[in-house]
């Protein structure tokens, strides 16, 4: 292949015009064709391994078309397994004569989709790929159009976040600004951020906060603390996940993979904060409700045992806004800024303000404060 | 001679702690060093110009900060207030004309600290005066405010109190007093919270969460 692909291709013969290192002009799978000599030995070894393993098969109808592609045997049945029901899906789609163009082209985008390298190993091309992959997915399945971006970290930037504890009101609007924002489940009423109500004159004691009240608010001798995810710069839930689908960005924004986690909910379990939520089944969203300006690494859409979090909106701040639960707060408890550069707000607080952070002897380095008037 | 050589220690003694100290990009003790050694004046590719775009904005100083507020006496629906107030208040007062402002109900401090007159200047009603009496622009009013509440001012103007306008990118756009804050009832409201949910109530009450 001449692009350095980290996923296979399949070709269902949408995209007539490129052409696999394996097959060429005239046809033919093997021999003949003479521009392709010095692949000769890679191609031999590829026929002897395709071979070897499905023999006579392959010149079946539509079914090399599955298979055209250049792997070993060991990793053709690796992929095999691990993926068995997107290529019979493939399978079946490409062998049939019925199935129309649309369906053949799902099934391209889920092939090529299951095979794609993680994206934190991505060249932008291959992000820009991925999201494009996913966008004309989207419409697909709904008819409807979403903007999705791939925006990397900006340089000079460390994203930190600065929460009032004695301008919180406890209104909620921020948690509701967040569902809205980010896509999250509305059937398991999933929520980033908790607002936990707490006496006053008696310390930060978590265990007897209320962080589902229902009353009318700011109630008579009660603060409010929210928290989230901290984004720490020493994150415990990022060294714990086994196949690196959770890492922190240059940026500072600890974001996950929704397609490379595997929903193993170590990162759930080392997290000291409670930050991470999981899905038990596949959210769903109104399809009006949908936020359609997404973020590959934010808020686009999840899928079924995948670990998700706050992102401090990626997809807003990337682009230079604030997240959603700041501009939603009513109160300006919610303060967040660039930490790098001198003349942010975030770091006037920091520097004038009595600022703490939760759990600070773990030694995780939140970049989520709190302080007070 | 011994001077000299204490000198070479001494430099070498250095030269090791700074390279030692330089070891890896990431080598902080903490987030704050890191912030320390990093930090720099932002004059990135983001900025909230965009985002600003089409509002009307006016940029104030306020000692060492800079920075833009929205413009105000656009957004007061009866202003120039000359337009009626044509004559000095207490000779408008009991006259036959139109009344105005009965949904003002005044409740910032006590009656005995403050009334109209404490803000609106009433020799000209199209201005603001001061505790002492200066003239001052409807648009400044955060410099009325700032006469009593301090406190609150100096983390407004360092970024600690208020909301911002738009984005945290530069240039910082803050909201002023009077667009959060009710000037004759600046008190937050009591209400109830917009989200509750009934999914961790409902696992509360079966005993699912604990």
């Amino acid at each position: 292949m001449s692009d350095n692909k980290k996923w296979f291709s399949i070709d269902l013969g949408l995209n007539k015009k490129k052409e696999t290192s394996g097959s060429c002009g005239c046809g033919k799978t093997s021999g003949g064709c003479n521009s392709h000599k010095e692949e000769l030995s890679a191609d031999e070894f590829y026929e002897a391994a395709i071979d070897a393993s499905i023999g006579e098969e392959r010149h079946k109808d539509g079914f090399e078309q599955v298979f055209d592609v250049k792997m070993d045997r060991r990793q053709a049945f690796k992929k095999l397994t691990a993926s068995l029901l997107i290529g019979a899906g493939a399978v079946s789609t490409s062998c049939s004569v019925t199935t129309g163009k649309d369906t053949k082209e799902k099934a391209q985008i889920d092939w090529e989709e299951q095979f794609k390298g993680n994206y934190k190993l991505m060249t932008d091309d291959e992000k820009q790929k991925t999201i494009d992959r996913l966008m004309r997915s989207y419409e697909l399945r709904t008819g409807k159009n979403i903007a999705m971006t791939a925006e990397n970290a900006e340089e000079n930037v460390l994203f930190g976040y600065a929460f009032n504890i004695s301008q919180c009101q406890g209104y909620m609007n921020c948690v509701s600004a967040c569902v809205e924002e980010n896509n999250q489940d509305r059937d398991s009423e999933m929520q980033y951020i908790r607002i936990h109500e707490m006496k006053d004159g008696e310390g930060l004691k978590f265990e007897e906060a209320d962080d589902n009240y229902y009353h009318e608010v700011p109630a008579e001798g009660h603060f409010y603390l929210g928290t989230q995810c901290f984004h720490c710069d020493n994150p415990p839930c990022v060294d714990v996940c086994p196949v690196q689908a959770t890492w922190k960005e240059e940026d500072g924004l600890v974001v996950v993979d929704y397609d490379w986690c595997v929903g193993c909910r170590y990162c759930m379990a080392a997290c000291p904060y409670d930050g991470r939520r999981f899905n038990w089944s596949k959210p769903e969203v109104p399809e009006n409700e949908v936020n359609k300006n997404q973020h590959y690494l934010g808020n686009r859409m999840r899928k079924k045992g995948v670990v998700e979090k706050c992102t401090f909106c990626v997809q807003r701040t990337r682009k230079g806004e604030n997240p959603a639960c700041v501009e939603a707060c009513p109160t300006g408890a919610r303060i967040f800024g660039n930490l790098l550069d001198p003349d942010s707000t975030i770091r006037w607080v920091l520097a004038n303000k009595k600022v703490f952070r939760l759990k600070e002897d773990l030694g995780t380095e939140p970049k989520f404060w709190y302080f007070m008037d | 001679m011994k001077n000299r050589t204490s000198t070479y220690y001494v430099i070498l003694l250095l030269v090791v702690t700074l390279v030692s100290c330089k070891g890896g990009e990431e080598e902080y003790h903490s987030v704050t060093d890191k912030i320390e050694a990093k930090q720099t004046p932002y004059h990135g590719a983001l900025s909230s110009e965009e985002l600003l775009a089409g509002k009307d904005l006016i940029s104030i100083t306020e000692g060492e900060h800079t920075f833009l507020i929205p413009e105000r006496k656009g957004q007061i629906t009866s202003y120039a207030c000359i337009e009626c107030h044509s004559k000095p208040v207490s000779q408008m007062k009991g006259s036959d004309i139109q009344k105005a402002h009965w949904d003002i109900k005044l409740n910032h401090a006590s009656s005995e600290t403050m009334d109209c007159a404490t803000c609106h200047n009433p020799k000209d009603m199209n201005q603001l005066n001061t505790l002492t009496g200066a003239d001052l622009d409807f648009n400044l009013s955060h410099k009325l405010c700032m006469q009593c509440h301090s406190g609150q001012f100096e983390d407004w103007k360092g970024g600690a109190h208020g909301k911002k306008v738009a984005g945290w990118a530069p240039p910082r756009a803050s909201m002023t007093c009077v667009n959060c804050h009710n000037p004759h009832d600046p008190g937050l409201e009591k209400r109830w919270p917009v989200q509750f949910n009934t999914k961790t109530e409902i696992e509360r009450q079966e005993g699912l969460d604990d």
